[in-house]
Formats: C-alpha cells, structure tokens, sequence
C-alpha cells in the first residue's frame, strides 16, 4: 500500500472529526474597466462581469469538494475596492453600486461579496468621502456585501480625519442596522496596512495590483491544530513548535490542492493560499481553546500573548514550506463572536478589550468581531481604531478593527447572528475620554524604520 | 502543452538553421510538429499538482459479515477496479482501507458515493471516498 495506515487514518479523522475545511474558495474580479460616466451603465457592466466569472463558481466549488471529500465553507467573491471603480460618483450612486453587488451575489449564490471598500490611509478623493459616506445605507441595505477602509500604513502614517469618519459610519450602520444586533457592523473592517489579496471576509478586495480575475483560497483547521496539541502532552516548546509546524504543514498542502484544483476547473490563475487558522463557532473549533491546551487557565491569563505569539509564528512558518504561495493575512484569527472559547472568557470577565489588544500585536488580524455597549462614545471607537492601527504601523503589520456598537444594548447582553459570525457578548469599555486627542484630526506621520526598540 | 516563450524563440531559430532558404509553410510546419513530438515531454510547470485516477476508501465500525462482499460488489457494477486492500480488526471494531482505481468507472464519483452511503446506512456503518491526491499532497513531499 503506498501509504501507510495511519496515514490514512490521520487524514479521514481531520476532515470528519476536527472540522478541518477549506474556509473560502475566493474568486477575485477586477472591475476597473467598468467605470462609465453614467450609473446605469456602470452598474450594468459590474452586473455582467460578476455573473459572467462566477457563475460556475459555487459548483465548481462543489464539484470539488465531493471529489476530495473536503468540504469548501464558504464560496466568496471579492472586487476592484470601489471607490476606485466608482470614483466619480455621489453617495446614492455608490449605495446602488452596492445594491448591484449584493444583487450579483445572490444571482451567482455566493455566501459574500467584498470590496465595497475605499484605500485613504494618505487622504481622500472625492470618490473616496462619497463611498464611506454611503457606507451605513448600502449595508443596511444589502445582506452580502461587505465593506472595509483602509485609514493607516506603515509607509503613510495615521488618517486620523478618516478614522473620525469611520467611528461615525460605525455608529451610524450600528444604528440602521438596530433591528438584526446591529448586523451591519459585522460586515465592516476598518484597516491598517490592508493586504490585497486576502480572501477573508469582511475585509477582502482585489488590489488594483491583481489580475484581470484570480482564485484565492483560505483554510481553516483549529480543530486539527487543537488535538495535535493536546496529544503531544506536557512538552517542551521546541516540541510543541515541532508538532504545530507539522499539523499545519499538511492542511496547507490540502488548501493548496484545493485552491489549485478549483482554479485549474474556473481556467483561471491561482492566487495564494491563507494559511490563517480560523475558528468557527462549532464546539472544538477554537483558537481560545488551542491557547488553554499550550497551558494557560483560560484567555486572558498572563501568557496569553506569548501562547499567541508562538502558535502565530509557527503557521507562518509551516504554512510558508507547504505552499508555493502564501499571501493574505496568514496567522491566527481572534474573532470573538465567531470562537466559543473566546465568547467564554468575555462572558467571564477573564478577556478584556485591553488584553485583546495586546494580543492583536501578534496575531494575524486585530480587534475583530467584538461587541461593546451601544452607547460607546463615537470619540471612544475613534481611540480604539487609532490604537489598534498604531500597533499596525509600528509593527508593519496588517491590522483591522471590526468593532459592533450594539444598539441599545449593554454588558452583560449578547449579540447573535448565528452561522459563521456566531455571537457576542457585549464587552466593558473604558470610560476615560479619548475626544481632545482624536478630535486634533489631520494624519499621525508615519513612523521611522530604524532604531527600532 | 504549453511552451515557454523561450522554448519558442529555441525552436523558431532551430528551424531557420535546419531549414534555410527551403523554408516554406507546410515545410516549417511539419518541422514544427516533428520536433514537438521529439521534445523532451518534460516542459512541466512545477506547479503541477498532478493527478491520479484513484481513490482511496475508507470504512469502519462494528465487524459483521458481509461487509466487504457490500462494498466490492458495488466497486465491480461501476466498473472500478480494486487496486489493493488491508484491514484492522481490534476486538468488535473493523477498519478497512482499499485503494481504488476508477480510470473505467462508469457513473461520476458522486454516484459512488451515494451508492456507498446506501450501503453504509444499511450495515450501520462509516465509508468514506477521497481523492488520493489528498493523501499524496498531506503526506509526501
């Protein structure tokens, strides 16, 4: 037998007991050549063009998923950000952009479409403060589009006008959105050092740097991860690195088989394969957990971050031996809602937003998914997102601030969205006042790449 | 096939040399396909995720008989051909393991599939149907 028994084994207990999947199969499409004077027009040629490559994407998809006995979670589309596509038109011009998204998107049978999205970490054009504006209307009123803005870069330094204006939509898409948990919200990430060819939603898009169209793929296995840790048992870090590395090298070489396999069938290129470890709300699929079985009480505990740190590094450099192409965000993912370990040590008290802060500094994202009173001051969320986007540009790194001011809700509620976005509890903020700092506005330069201490 | 620009430019001035002034279309094109069909078939991309016409089957849970008579039978009516089995019998539990070739099958994989979970909902027992490739990509490099 070429292979070995345990093998075998090994492989069929991954994918039917610890929830290894392909999370995304994301197909990006360039939609710069659909500009026209005219919305119709434009609106018209995105409509075309979306259908037109992803209609065979979801049973393409399927078509390989039953082939390989891997299940694909989500089937996604990402586009041109578009308020480069749009760029001359007004605020309810784009939310009909985003009416035609959502519209395509429900024609092909996608989970989601991103890229509703706008790049002003150095400043705006006119399509730019057009498209962020629209932003609450076009996600109330759509249910698969998502949004992102980029306000911050290593090389351009903090928008600090943009994340004033972003705090606003925040609230305002909060408000709108106040019948579904203020929903909205969770389709809106707000970006430092945005890369362009993640495939994870909410803030996915395809860089003006990107081909005409091009498939990435995002995997996901905490799961697999998990069991691999807890029957190492009480090892060395070294040794725990090892078995780590060698857990996420083979669902790498799975991810990359996949995503090679559902491009070769679209006839189209193949992007880079996320290697980012992403839970999902289902029991055992947690990176919450992951960090408890290294050895720490529960998240929160000092030794978190490191616990982090360690487990972040080690996909990286697995992931980066397994595939030919690594690209996207590519490290572990916190989302609170979305990860039942996490919700747990919120709901205690154990996690709190500072402590989540301190672990967005190693891990692969940032503040994402997290639910805070409703009340929270716009002048507050503009002091997290410039917190979370410093770490970002000091680091140069990607970070990401998906933050949900639930509408008329408190601690000690929940947020619930159920699927893949899971729920939240509604976490303690500070009440100390961050207005006279946000409110100077203008850009925090950016910073210098030496002395780095 | 695809070739390389390079390989092209190669090819372009090997006919020039060979053919000279005798040059003309069908000469030049004849020329072509011979020396194509002589090239090395080694122009390969090392993306290459190759593949194979087998799939790998793999079935536990409680020991009866029957079992594998089950899933041969169904293996011989699709035309699949049974390229090499091994199986584990620890106390009541089986687990059973067949490579598969499905080169002649003659109904799709997801046919198959639904064929085997049949069986499997009858006997009370799990079958599963995967793409050796999965197992060549996780575990050789």
């Amino acid at each position: 037998m070429p292979y070995e028994f345990e093998e075998i084994l090994e492989t069929i207990k991954m994918t039917e007991i610890e929830h290894f999947d392909i999370r995304t199969v994301t197909l990006g499409i360039s939609l710069r050549d659909c500009s026209d004077r005219n919305i119709a027009v434009t609106t018209q040629k995105i409509y075309e063009k979306i259908t037109r490559y992803g209609q065979a994407h979801v049973s393409l998809a399927q078509e390989v998923e039953r082939k390989y006995g891997i299940s694909i979670a989500n089937k996604r589309v990402s586009v041109t950000p578009i308020a480069i596509a749009g760029d001359a038109f007004g605020i309810d011009e784009f939310v009909k952009i985003a009416e035609t998204l959502d519209k395509a998107a429900g024609e092909i049978g996608i989970d989601y479409l991103a890229g509703y999205s706008a790049l002003v970490q150095k400043g705006f054009t006119n399509g730019d403060l057009n498209l962020i504006k629209s932003i609450p209307s076009a996600l109330s009123l759509t249910k698969k589009v998502c949004s992102s803005v980029n306000i911050a870069s290593t090389k351009a330094g903090i928008n600090m006008d943009a994340i004033n204006m972003m705090a606003d939509v925040i609230k305002e898409t909060a408000y709108l959105t106040r019948e579904k948990d203020s929903i909205g919200c969770a389709k809106l990430v707000v970006f430092c050092n945005a890369v362009e060819d993640n495939p994870f939603v909410a803030g996915a898009f395809h860089g003006v740097t990107e081909p005409e169209v091009v498939l990435n793929v995002g995997i996901s296995g905490p799961g697999v991860v998990l069991k691999a840790i807890k029957s190492a048992g009480m090892v060395d870090f070294q040794s725990l690195a090892e078995v780590i590395k060698k857990t996420i090298f083979k669902i790498t070489r799975a991810g990359e088989l996949i995503g090679r396999k559902v491009a070769e069938k679209h006839g189209i290129p193949f992007g880079i394969v996320d290697i980012s470890l992403a839970p999902t709300p289902a029991e055992g699929d947690s990176i919450a957990d992951i960090l408890i079985a290294m050895g720490i009480e529960d998240v929160g505990a000092p030794g978190t971050t490191a616990a982090l740190a360690m487990l972040n590094d080690c996909v990286k450099k697995a992931g980066l031996m397994a595939s030919t192409s690594v690209g996207g965000m590519s490290g572990a993912f916190i989302p609170v809602s979305e990860d039942q370990g996490m919700i747990r040590a919120a709901q205690k008290g154990n996690l709190s937003l500072e402590k989540l802060e301190a672990m967005t500094s190693v891990c692969s994202v940032g503040l994402d998914m997290v639910a805070v009173p409703g009340d929270t001051p716009t002048d507050t969320l503009a002091g997290i997102i410039a917190d979370e986007a410093a770490i970002g540009v000091i680091n140069d790194k990607t970070t990401a601030v998906r933050i949900i001011p639930a509408y008329g809700k408190g601690v000690g509620d929940f947020v619930d969205y159920g699927g893949l976005l899971g729920k939240a509890p509604i976490m303690t903020v500070r009440r100390l006042s961050s207005t006279d700092f946000v409110k100077r506005g203008g850009r925090i330069p950016a910073p210098m790449r030496s002395l780095t201490n | 096939m695809t070739l390389t620009e390079e390989k092209i430019r190669e090819l372009t001035l090997k006919a020039i040399h060979d053919l000279g002034a005798k040059a003309t279309p069908t000469l030049v094109k004849e020329y072509i396909e011979r020396e194509l069909a002589n090239a090395d078939n080694g122009i390969r991309s090392n993306n290459s995720t190759g593949t194979s016409n087998r799939v790998i089957l793999t079935s536990f849970g409680v020991n009866n008989t029957g079992i594998v008579s089950a899933i041969t039978k169904i293996l011989s009516d699709t035309g699949c051909d049974l390229l090499d089995i091994s199986q584990k019998i620890m106390q009541e539990f089986y687990t059973l393991i067949m490579i598969v070739d499905i080169s002649n099958m003659t109904k799709d994989l997801k046919e198959l599939q639904d064929l085997m979970n049949t069986i499997a909902t009858q006997l009370k027992i799990k079958i599963y149907l995967q793409h050796e490739d999965v197992f060549r990509f996780m575990h050789r490099i």
